[in-house]
C-alpha cells in the first residue's frame, strides 16, 4: 500500500509540475501513464485539463485509487519541465524508484530563487532587441529597453499578489504604451510603432495558441477550448491596455 | 532598415526571450539559430500569410529534429525560436486603428494578424503531429 501511495504522489506531482509550468496537457498524461508503466502499475486513466488533473489507477493489490490535483497557477518555465522529464523518463525505464522520483521532483517543485536581475535584463534585452528587429532605430531600442525593463519590474510582484494574468497583461500594455508615448515627446526621432509592437512581443501569447491549437487538433478539445480561450483573452487584454492608453493620450492632446 | 542589422536584432532577441522562459542552457543558443533561420525566411517570402506557415514549418521541422537529437522535449525548441514570428506589429495596429476610429482597416488588419496566427499554430502542429506520428520513440523508449 505505502509503495503504491508513493507512486500515485509522485505520478501527481510530476503532473502538476508540468502543468503549472505550461507544458501541453498531453504532455502531462504521457508522462503519468509512462511513470506508471515503468513502477509496475498497468491500469492507469488520467485526463489533464489545463486546470487540474484527474487520475485512476488500478492495482491488484488495493483496487482503485483515485485522486484529483487542481491547478491554480500556471507560468513558463521550460527548465522544470526539462527536470521534470528527464525524471520521468528513468522512471520510466526503471532505473528510478517511486521514492527516489518523489524525491527529486519535490526538489524540482519548490519554489527557488530567481536572479530576477537576470530576468529584468533579459526582458529588456528581448523588447529592445524585437524593436530593432521590427524596423526601429537606436534611439527607439533605448525606449524600448527601458520599457521591457519597467515590465519585468512590475509584473512579478503582482503574479505574487494573485493579481489575474490578465489583468497584469493589460497594466503591461498602458505601461509599455506610455512609456513609448513619453519617449516620443522626451526623444526626437522615436517611432510609435516599432517601439510599442517590440516591447509586447515577449508578452504575446504566441506559444499559449500554438498549444492551444495542437491540443485541439489532438482530440483535447476541453483542453484546446480552455486555451484558446485563454491565448485570446490575454492577447485581448494586452491590446485593451495599449488602445486605452493611446486614446488617453490623445484624450490629453499632446 | 538594413537586414543584417534585423537578423543580429532577432537573433538577441530571441536568445534573451529564452532566459525569460528559463529555457535550459543548452537549448539557448539552437533556438535563437533556428529563429534567425526562421525569421530571415520569413523576410525573404515577403512577410505574408504564406511566408508564415513555411517559415514555421522550417522552425518546427528544425526544432524536431535537434530535440530527436538531443532528447529533449521538442517544445524547449520551439518557445523560443517561434516568438519572432508573433505577429506584434499587427496586433499594435490593429489597436491604433481602432482607437482612431478607422474600423475597416482595424478588421482587414486584424484579420490578417489572426490568419498570421493561425497559419503559426498550424504548421507548428503539422510538423510536431508528423514527426511523432512516423518518428515516435513511444513503447520503445521515452517518447519526446
Amino acid at each position: 500500500m505505502e509503495n503504491t501511495l508513493t507512486t500515485l504522489d509522485a505520478v501527481c506531482l510530476a503532473a502538476r509540475i508540468i502543468l503549472e509550468s505550461g507544458g501541453e496537457t498531453y504532455r502531462a498524461e504521457e508522462t503519468v501513464e509512462r511513470m506508471c508503466r515503468g513502477l509496475g502499475i498497468e491500469e492507469v486513466d488520467v485526463l489533464a485539463l489545463p486546470t487540474g488533473l484527474m487520475l485512476t489507477l488500478t492495482t491488484p493489490e488495493h483496487g482503485t485509487l483515485s485522486r484529483i490535483v487542481r491547478v491554480h497557477d500556471r507560468t513558463t518555465d521550460l527548465r522544470r519541465i526539462d527536470e521534470c522529464n528527464s525524471v520521468s523518463r528513468l522512471v520510466a525505464r526503471g532505473e528510478m524508484d517511486a521514492e527516489t522520483a518523489l524525491k527529486r521532483l519535490t526538489a524540482i517543485h519548490q519554489p527557488r530563487k530567481e536572479r530576477s536581475w537576470l530576468l529584468v535584463g533579459a526582458s529588456a534585452l528581448s523588447a529592445g532587441s524585437f524593436t530593432v528587429m521590427l524596423g526601429g532605430g537606436w534611439q527607439d531600442f533605448i525606449v524600448s529597453f527601458f520599457c521591457g525593463a519597467l515590465v519585468q519590474l512590475v509584473l512579478p510582484p503582482l503574479h505574487r499578489r494573485r493579481v489575474p494574468m490578465q489583468i497584469s497583461s493589460m497594466i503591461a500594455g498602458a505601461l509599455t504604451t506610455l512609456m513609448a508615448l513619453l519617449g516620443t515627446v522626451l526623444l526626437a526621432k522615436v517611432q510609435v510603432e516599432p517601439v510599442i509592437s517590440g516591447a509586447i512581443m515577449p508578452m504575446l501569447p504566441g506559444l499559449a495558441t500554438t498549444n492551444a491549437i495542437r491540443d485541439t487538433i489532438r482530440g483535447d478539445l476541453v483542453s484546446g477550448g480552455a486555451r484558446i480561450m485563454e491565448a485570446v483573452l490575454s492577447a485581448v487584454m494586452l491590446a485593451a491596455g495599449i488602445g486605452l492608453m493611446l486614446s488617453m493620450w490623445g484624450g490629453i492632446g499632446l | 532598415m538594413s537586414w543584417e542589422i534585423q537578423l543580429i536584432a532577432c537573433f538577441a532577441a530571441s536568445l534573451s526571450f529564452s532566459v525569460l522562459v528559463r529555457q535550459p542552457k543548452g537549448s539557448m543558443l539552437i533556438s535563437a539559430v533556428i529563429a534567425t533561420a526562421g525569421y530571415s525566411l520569413f523576410l525573404l517570402m515577403g512577410q505574408n500569410t504564406l511566408a508564415y506557415f513555411t517559415a514555421t514549418l522550417l522552425i518546427g521541422l528544425s526544432c524536431e529534429i535537434c530535440a530527436r537529437i538531443m532528447k529533449r522535449a521538442a517544445t524547449l525548441f520551439v518557445t523560443g525560436a517561434i516568438i519572432p514570428l508573433v505577429p506584434g506589429v499587427g496586433l499594435y495596429n490593429t489597436m491604433r486603428y481602432v482607437v482612431e476610429g478607422n474600423y475597416h482597416q482595424a478588421m482587414s488588419t486584424g484579420a490578417s494578424t489572426v490568419l498570421g496566427l493561425c497559419a503559426i499554430a498550424l504548421a507548428i502542429t503539422t510538423t510536431s503531429v508528423l514527426f511523432s506520428a512516423f518518428f515516435s520513440r513511444r513503447g520503445k523508449k521515452a517518447a519526446p
